[in-house]
C-alpha cells in the first residue's frame, strides 16, 4: 500500500498523508519501546492511522466521481444522507437528540440507525453526513480521549476532544470525508457543545442542528429554546424538535434517540417512534403534554375538549 | 431570499411577504409591495424570477377583474386558485414558463370561512391551513405545525407570523428586513403592522 | 433528482375475487419538503373506474381536469358511461398526443367491466408517461415506492381475495412499501369495489 503512495506522492492531499506517515514512523521504535508489542492497540500508537489509495493519479478526484457527492446525483456509490441531529446547553447539562434514518436516493436503508455515538461516559459524538466517517473518526477519537486519560491523570476537556477530531478530518481536507458532528460533553468548564465539520469548521456553541432537517428543527428548537429551561422541558423540547424535523423532512425521521448529559456523565433517556409521537405523543415520559405532537392530531384533541366543556 | 407566509385563523387571513426586491447582489428597493389584492376578499402574494412575477400578477389581476366587472359578482377564492392555477400550468408548456410561486389567501363570504392555497412555478397547488415559499418555508413550517392555531384570534395570529418572522432573521443567511403584512376577513383587505 | 420523484408520492390497484382496489398515499412534497399531507390522487372517473395519478403533481391536476373533460364529453356524445377498457385507451391515447413533451405522470386504474354474462369483471390496467398500457391480472403499481410495491405485492398477493381480504392485502402492500420511501407517506386512501358500488 505505501508503494502506492510513494509513487503518487505529487498530488497535495497523498503527499500530506504520506508525511504524516512519515512522522509517525519516526515515532514507531518509541511506542514498541514503550509497548512491547502492539498487540491490542491497533494502528493507534502510530498517529494517524493509514489508508489504502486508489491506483490512479488523483485518487481525491476519483472518489469524488464515484460517490455521493450532492452536486452530481448521477452514477454514484450511495453513502448515507440526510439526518437531522441536534444538541444544546442549558442549565441542566446538555440534551443530545437525533433521527434514525438511513437513506440512500429514495430508498429508506435503515430506520434504527444509531446517530449518537458513545464516545466515552462523559462524551457524545453526532453523526451526520458519511455514516462511516463518522462511525470510524469519532470511535478513534474515543481511544485518543482514553489515552490523553492514561497520559495526564484527568480527563480530556470537551474542547480539546473536538480540537483534536477537527485537527484529524482537516488534514484529510479535499479526499471526501463528510461529515458534520457536534461533540457534547461535561467537563471542569461544565456543560460544552461543540460543532465539528469536514471542512475544518469548529465552533463553541449552547445550540446546534446539523443535517437535511436541521432547518426544521431550528423552527422549532429556537422558539423552545431558554438557558433556565428544566430537565424535563430540556428533553421534551430535544425531541419535539426532532419530531418536527422528522415529520417534514423526507430524509429523517423513523425514530428519536435522546440523550442528556449531567456533571457525572450522559445517559440514553430513550427512544422515541416519531409516527407513535405523531398520534399518541412520545408517551408516558416526565415533560411531555400529553396527545400526539401532530399538527392534525393536536388540533382534533383542542376540538374535542371543546366540545367536551361545553 | 424571498420569503412569504400566510397562515389561516377563526375568520381571517393573514398573508406576509418581504419587501425586499434584489438584483444580483443589490437590494434595488426596500418596499417593494409583493401581495396584490385580487378582489375584494382576495389576496395573492407573489415571488420567484424578477419580472415574471410583476407581468404574472397583473395579467391575473387584469383577469380577475374582467370576471368581475362581466359577471358582477367576484370568483370564490376555490375558483379563482383553479383559475390561477391553471395559468401558471399552461404557461410551464409554453415557450417561455413564469417563474412564479404563489400564495393565494381569501375569505369566501358565501360559507364565511378563510381559503388558502399554496401554488407553485409549476403549477402544483395544494389548500393548506400555513403556507410558506422560498427559504423561509424550511424554518416556518416545523414551527407553524407546532405554533399554528386555525381557531386562533387575528392577535394570536398574528403573534405566530412574528415567531416566524423572528426564527427566519435569526436562521436565515440572507435574511429579508421588513415585511408587508395583509388581513383578509369579512370586512376585505386591510393591511396591518405587527 | 428526477422529475418523477419531484412531488413523490405511489399508487397501486390490486386484483380480488369479482373485486377491486386501488390505493394510494396523500404525500404533496417538494422534494424532500413535505407541503401537504391530504393531497388526492386517486379520483373517481365513473361509478365503476378510479383513477390514480402519481408523478408531478402539477400534472396530476392537469390531468384530472383533462380526463374529467373528455370523459363527460364521451358521455355525452355515447349517451353512456365509458367501459373501463374503453377509458384505459382513452388515458393511453391522451398520454402519447403529448409524445414529445410528455405530462410526467403514470397512471393506474381500477374499474368493473360489464362481462358478457352480465355480471362484473374486475379490471385494473396502467401505462407508462407516455402511454404504454399494461393489462396485468394481478396487481399494477406507480410512482416513487413503486419498486418497493412490486417486492411487497409479490409477497402478498393471491389469486381470489374476497373484498374484505383485498381491502387487507392492498393496505399493508401500500404501507409496508411506503415505510421503506422517503417520498411517500403521509396517510393513505384505500377504495375497494365489489358488485358496482364503490365503498
Amino acid at each position: 500500500m505505501n508503494s502506492f503512495v510513494e509513487r503518487y506522492s505529487a498530488t497535495s492531499a497523498v503527499g500530506q498523508l504520506r508525511k504524516a506517515q512519515r512522522l509517525t514512523e519516526e515515532e514507531e521504535e518509541f511506542s514498541d519501546a514503550a509497548w512491547g508489542s502492539q498487540a491490542g492497540f491497533g494502528n493507534i500508537m502510530n498517529g494517524p492511522p493509514s489508508f489504502t489509495v486508489p491506483n490512479v493519479r488523483d485518487p481525491a478526484a476519483f472518489l469524488r466521481l464515484h460517490t455521493d457527492d450532492h452536486a452530481d446525483p448521477n452514477c454514484r456509490i450511495k453513502i448515507q444522507h440526510g439526518t437531522t441531529t441536534l444538541a444544546f446547553r442549558f442549565q441542566g447539562g446538555v440534551i443530545v437528540a437525533v433521527d434514525s434514518r438511513a437513506t440512500a436516493g429514495s430508498y429508506i436503508a435503515s430506520g434504527t440507525v444509531k446517530k449518537v455515538i458513545e464516545i466515552n461516559p462523559y462524551l457524545l459524538g453526532t453523526m451526520a453526513g458519511g455514516a462511516a466517517d463518522c462511525q470510524y473518526w469519532e470511535t478513534y477519537l474515543g481511544m485518543h480521549c482514553r489515552l490523553h486519560e492514561l497520559r495526564n491523570r484527568e480527563r480530556i476537556s470537551v474542547s480539546a476532544a473536538s480540537k483534536y477530531l477537527s485537527n484529524l478530518v482537516y488534514s484529510y481536507k479535499g479526499m471526501g470525508l463528510s461529515m458534520g458532528t457536534m461533540i457534547c460533553g461535561w467537563d471542569k468548564t461544565g456543560p460544552a457543545v461543540f460543532y465539528v465539520d469536514s471542512d475544518g469548521t469548529r465552533l463553541k456553541g449552547d445550540l446546534f442542528s446539523v443535517g437535511s432537517g436541521s432547518t426544521l428543527a431550528y423552527g422549532v428548537l429556537d422558539q423552545g429554546y431558554r438557558w433556565d429551561l428544566t430537565d424535563e422541558e430540556a428533553q421534551e423540547l430535544g425531541r419535539r424538535s426532532i419530531y418536527a424535523a422528522g415529520h417534514r423532512d423526507a430524509f429523517s425521521g423513523n425514530t428519536c434517540n435522546l440523550y442528556h448529559i449531567k456533571q457525572d456523565g450522559w445517559t440514553f433517556i430513550g427512544n422515541y417512534d416519531i409516527a407513535k409521537m405523531h398520534y399518541d405523543g412520545p408517551g408516558d415520559v416526565p415533560g411531555a403534554p400529553g396527545g400526539g405532537y401532530g399538527y392534525d392530531v393536536r388540533l382534533a384533541a383542542a376540538n374535542s375538549t371543546e366540545v367536551a366543556a361545553a | 431570499m424571498e420569503t412569504s407566509f400566510a397562515l389561516t385563523g377563526k375568520g381571517y387571513l393573514i398573508m406576509a411577504a418581504d419587501t425586499t426586491s434584489a438584483r444580483s447582489i443589490v437590494k434595488m428597493k426596500v418596499d417593494e409591495d409583493k401581495i396584490k389584492t385580487l378582489s375584494p376578499h382576495l389576496l395573492m402574494a407573489y415571488s420567484g424570477e424578477p419580472g415574471d412575477t410583476i407581468q404574472f400578477a397583473e395579467y391575473v389581476e387584469r383577469n380577475i377583474r374582467l370576471y368581475q366587472i362581466r359577471n358582477l359578482y367576484a370568483l370564490r377564492p376555490a375558483a379563482a386558485a383553479s383559475w390561477i392555477r391553471r395559468a401558471v400550468a399552461e404557461s410551464l408548456r409554453s415557450r417561455k414558463p413564469y417563474s412564479v410561486n404563489l400564495l393565494l389567501g381569501g375569505y369566501d363570504t358565501a360559507t364565511d370561512d378563510p381559503h388558502l392555497y399554496w401554488v407553485d412555478y409549476l403549477g402544483t397547488m395544494a389548500e393548506v391551513p400555513f403556507a410558506a415559499h422560498g427559504y423561509g418555508s424550511y424554518f416556518a413550517l416545523s414551527l407553524l405545525d407546532r405554533y399554528h392555531d386555525p381557531d386562533a384570534t387575528l392577535e394570536e395570529g398574528l403573534a405566530t407570523l412574528k415567531r416566524c418572522i423572528d426564527e427566519v432573521s435569526k436562521r436565515l443567511v440572507v435574511s429579508p428586513g421588513a415585511y408587508k403584512i395583509k388581513v383578509v376577513d369579512k370586512d376585505g383587505v386591510r393591511e396591518v403592522e405587527l | 433528482m428526477s422529475i418523477m420523484d419531484y412531488n413523490g408520492g405511489s399508487v397501486i390497484a390490486m386484483v380480488g375475487k369479482d373485486c377491486v382496489a386501488i390505493a394510494s398515499d396523500l404525500r404533496l412534497g417538494n422534494e424532500a419538503l413535505g407541503i401537504s399531507s391530504n393531497f388526492q390522487r386517486v379520483f373517481p372517473i365513473t361509478d365503476r373506474i378510479y383513477l390514480g395519478l402519481p408523478g408531478l403533481a402539477t400534472d396530476v391536476t392537469t390531468l384530472r381536469e383533462r380526463f374529467r373533460f373528455r370523459v363527460n364529453m364521451y358521455t355525452i356524445k355515447e349517451e353512456r358511461e365509458i367501459e373501463p377498457e374503453t377509458f384505459a385507451h382513452l388515458v393511453s391515447s391522451t398520454l402519447y398526443e403529448h409524445r414529445f413533451g410528455p405530462y410526467f405522470i403514470e397512471p393506474v386504474m381500477a374499474g368493473m367491466s360489464k362481462a358478457p354474462s352480465g355480471g362484473c369483471k374486475p379490471f385494473i390496467a396502467a401505462t407508462d408517461l407516455i402511454g404504454c398500457l399494461n393489462f396485468a391480472k394481478d396487481f399494477v403499481v406507480a410512482g416513487t415506492a413503486s419498486t418497493k410495491l412490486y417486492g411487497v405485492a409479490e409477497g402478498l398477493w393471491e389469486p381470489g381475495l374476497e373484498p374484505e381480504d383485498l381491502f387487507e392485502t392492498i393496505s399493508q402492500t401500500l404501507m409496508n412499501a411506503v415505510d421503506r420511501d422517503a417520498f411517500s407517506g403521509w396517510g393513505c386512501v384505500v377504495h375497494v369495489m365489489w358488485a358496482l358500488i364503490a365503498t
